[in-house]
């Protein structure tokens, strides 16, 4: 991950978006700062997109103000446009146009850039170079609309939900494909629903539910504040007895879950860590597990649940 | 400007690997002109008329008068005369076993040859005792006598003569071309009367005389008509598709996303539909004269007519594809829109043959003045009457690309 600066290049500050009495953005803040990247993290219908159009200038808001490289976004669109990528979230662009005529024309529509073929060789499409956008998979589709974004060399590049619909490997793909943007100073600006997505990719993010920023810090942070307790699942053999009361004296709670196996629950990760090295004295063969508060606990105690496959809280 | 030449491109040739979208404008309009012209412009129509001639002699040979009387017939330009066998049952043979399509016979009865000439000589005999009559000539009673002792004699020399030599012509109640077919018929009839009572030069005749200077074939009123067609389908049905899709597919917001304007987008496809309309007028001129000998060569004036039309429906269309939120819905309007305003507005056929209410219409329509201007520009070779297709066409373009720029989104998709 790319190391944090604190220069904000993207401020939101009680942006409001609403369509008739339907209110989709109310009132979000948050920075973005150069060199990061920065998730909107959301269920559907949480605003995520919304707010990064209004951010790509694809949108008017309502209320509230939102500024990208220091430029207003309903007074300066075209500057901005001239200094973001986007990749809109259900990406498509001319079916009929090879994957290099399509860049070509992206790289074409802007004033400085880097080379179509250099964009290629980012994203490893060269091999697809000369194949029609609408033969290409999901995957090669999501790439092609990466390295359109990537061609006009922009300072900020904003990603609407880059990996919604590509398989595992597609998926990972991608997020190799994101890192080494990060390394090569772009600040990313995603939205998502794959908690997966935002532990791996983000260092800092903003969750949106109902329209609301309900908590804005980084990856850890978040995690650290929202994610509750770290948990050290010990197997149950049924001769729990000697490893049951070693746990009790070192865990702030114990409980048996629906396994039946023993769980400790730690509020100090460093506190759990030590028990896991004192209870595989003690227990010996049995399998021992520390598990640790991810994004999804987070999201769970902020949102009320976990989004699935498809964005939608279960 | 720098921006409208990368998207011209890219949607030139976007638009040339979509196969659809060339049948719609190359292909059909092609076919349309080789199928109107040959079925409504191949020359003169000859109508088939079956001659059962009756009337021969002992060598079975038709008789001079029925064989002239048929040769007149068949020298008219609008009759194919055929024989028909003298034992062949006519009704019989139409009904079953005869050729396919309407049948017409014309049946020439035994003794015709000698019941004209009994007829000429009554005729004869009663102008020249009407003209008696009339001077007041003192030998009448005595040329009265000669004539009626003259009828004694023929009367035993044609004992076989009937009266009036009557031709028979037969064909089914419900053939739209009976009618026509009999009045040439009637006309050939009249003339060999004229004939057998010895008029030479009859007194009063109808002269045909050309309006201008060249004849107009079909496929020089298809072909102005087509190109006015071919573009306003463009625009008014394929444009709408395409436009649409690109904004159903997300295409449309990922131009939107870039430093492109509004304005850029809407120049580029104006600009690229113009030059295709210009593309395909060349086209159907080239098939129209390698097909029908068309020598007709679109001048500056017609160009620029087809290209004022190309931006009238240009914005038409991009105007319609921005206001529906599908491509298939785009297209259901755009035919709902173009195909009955194509078919009032006598690209296919003369406003004549319509009802009054429906060439007034017609009049009010972009592609009626488009042709109209068209024919007079390219076929005509005039600018008579070219004023207010200009008028029309400069005003549609004018207002649809306003239309088009105040509802085309550029933002809040």
């Amino acid at each position: 991950m790319a190391g944090e600066s604190t220069d904000a290049v993207v401020t939101v500050r009680d942006l409001r978006r609403e369509y008739g009495e339907t209110v989709a953005v109310d009132g979000v803040s948050f920075e973005v700062r150069a060199n990061e990247v920065f998730a909107l993290v959301g269920p559907n219908g949480a605003g995520k997109t919304t707010t990064v159009e209004i951010l790509e200038c694809l949108r008017t808001p309502t209320g509230g103000s939102a500024s990208v490289l220091g430029y207003d976004v309903t007074e300066d669109p075209r500057t901005i446009k001239e200094r973001i990528g986007v990749v809109p979230q259900s990406f498509h662009t001319f079916d009929r146009l090879t994957v290099r005529e399509n860049v070509r024309l992206t790289r074409q529509l802007y004033a400085d850039g880097i080379g179509v073929e250099a964009a290629l060789e980012r994203l490893d499409l060269g091999a697809y170079a000369d194949t029609r956008f609408a033969a290409l998979s999901g995957g090669y589709q999501r790439r092609t609309g990466i390295a359109m974004a990537l061609v006009s060399d922009p300072e900020v590049l904003f990603l609407d939900e880059p990996t919604t619909g590509l398989d595992p490997a597609a998926r990972r793909t991608t997020w190799e494909q994101i890192e080494r943007l990060t390394d090569l100073g772009t600040t990313v600006v995603l939205t998502t629903h794959y908690m997966e997505e935002v532990e791996q990719l983000a260092d800092r993010a903003a969750l949106l539910v109902d329209g609301e920023t309900v908590a804005v810090d980084t990856v850890a942070g978040l995690v650290a504040t929202y994610g509750g307790d770290v948990r050290l699942v010990v197997e149950a053999t049924g001769d729990d007895a000697a490893v049951e009361s070693a746990l009790r004296e070192v865990a702030d709670e114990v409980y048996r879950d629906d396994a039946g196996d023993l769980v400790g629950l730690f509020e100090d990760r460093s506190a759990a860590q030590a028990a896991f090295g004192r209870l595989h004295g003690v227990g010996g063969d049995r399998a021992i597990e520390l598990a640790g508060a991810g994004m999804e606990d987070v999201f769970l105690r902020l949102a009320g649940g976990t989004p699935d496959d498809r964005g939608e809280l279960r | 400007m720098t921006r409208v030449r990368p998207l011209l491109v890219a949607l030139s040739r976007d638009w040339l690997r979509n196969r659809e979208a060339v049948f719609f404008a190359f292909l059909f309009p092609v076919i349309l002109l080789l199928i109107f012209s040959a079925v409504f412009g191949g020359g003169t129509s000859e109508f088939t008329v079956y001659v059962q001639n009756n009337d021969v002699g002992a060598d079975d040979d038709p008789t001079d008068l029925s064989a002239t009387f048929v040769e007149a017939l068949n020298g008219t330009g609008a009759l194919s005369v055929r024989p028909l066998d003298s034992d062949r049952n006519v009704t019989a043979w139409s009904r079953g076993g005869g050729p396919s399509g309407s049948v017409r016979v014309l049946v020439v009865p035994d003794g015709f040859a000698e019941d004209v000439r009994a007829g000429s000589a009554r005729a004869r005999r009663s102008v020249i005792l009407d003209t008696l009559n009339r001077t007041g000539t003192a030998n009448r009673t005595a040329i009265q006598g000669a004539f009626d002792a003259a009828d004694d004699a023929n009367a035993t020399a044609s004992a076989n003569a009937t009266g009036a030599a009557t031709v028979t012509f037969m064909a089914a109640s419900d053939d739209e071309a009976a009618p026509a077919i009999r009045g040439v018929v009637e006309s050939v009839v009249a003339r060999f009367n004229e004939r057998a009572v010895g008029i030479g030069e009859p007194p009063a005749r109808v002269e045909t005389t050309d309006l201008g200077d060249r004849t107009l074939e079909g496929a020089d009123y298809y072909l102005p008509a087509l190109i006015a067609a071919v573009v306003m389908i463009n625009g008014l049905i394929t444009l709408p598709t395409v436009v649409a899709q690109f904004g159903a597919d997300g295409t449309l917001k990922r131009l939107v996303a870039t430093p492109l304007r509004k304005r850029d987008w809407i120049l580029a496809n104006v600009v690229q539909q113009t030059g295709l309309a210009l593309v395909i007028t060349g086209v159907m001129v080239v098939v129209a004269r390698l097909a029908f000998g068309v020598t007709v060569v679109p001048g500056p004036l017609s160009l620029a007519l087809v290209a004022l039309g190309a931006v009238a429906f240009t914005g038409l269309g991009m105007a319609l594809g921005s206001l529906v939120e599908n491509a298939e819905a785009a297209t259901s309007l755009g035919m709902a829109v173009a195909l009955p305003t194509m078919f009032v507005s006598g690209v296919f056929w003369e406003l004549d043959l319509m009802p009054g209410f429906l060439q007034t219409v017609a009049t009010v329509t972009p592609i009626y003045h488009f042709h109209r201007g068209l024919r007079q520009l390219m076929v005509l070779e005039t600018t008579e009457g070219t004023a207010l297709p200009f008028a029309v066409l400069g005003i549609g373009s004018v207002l649809s690309l306003a239309l088009a720029v105040r509802v085309t989104k550029w933002e809040d998709f």
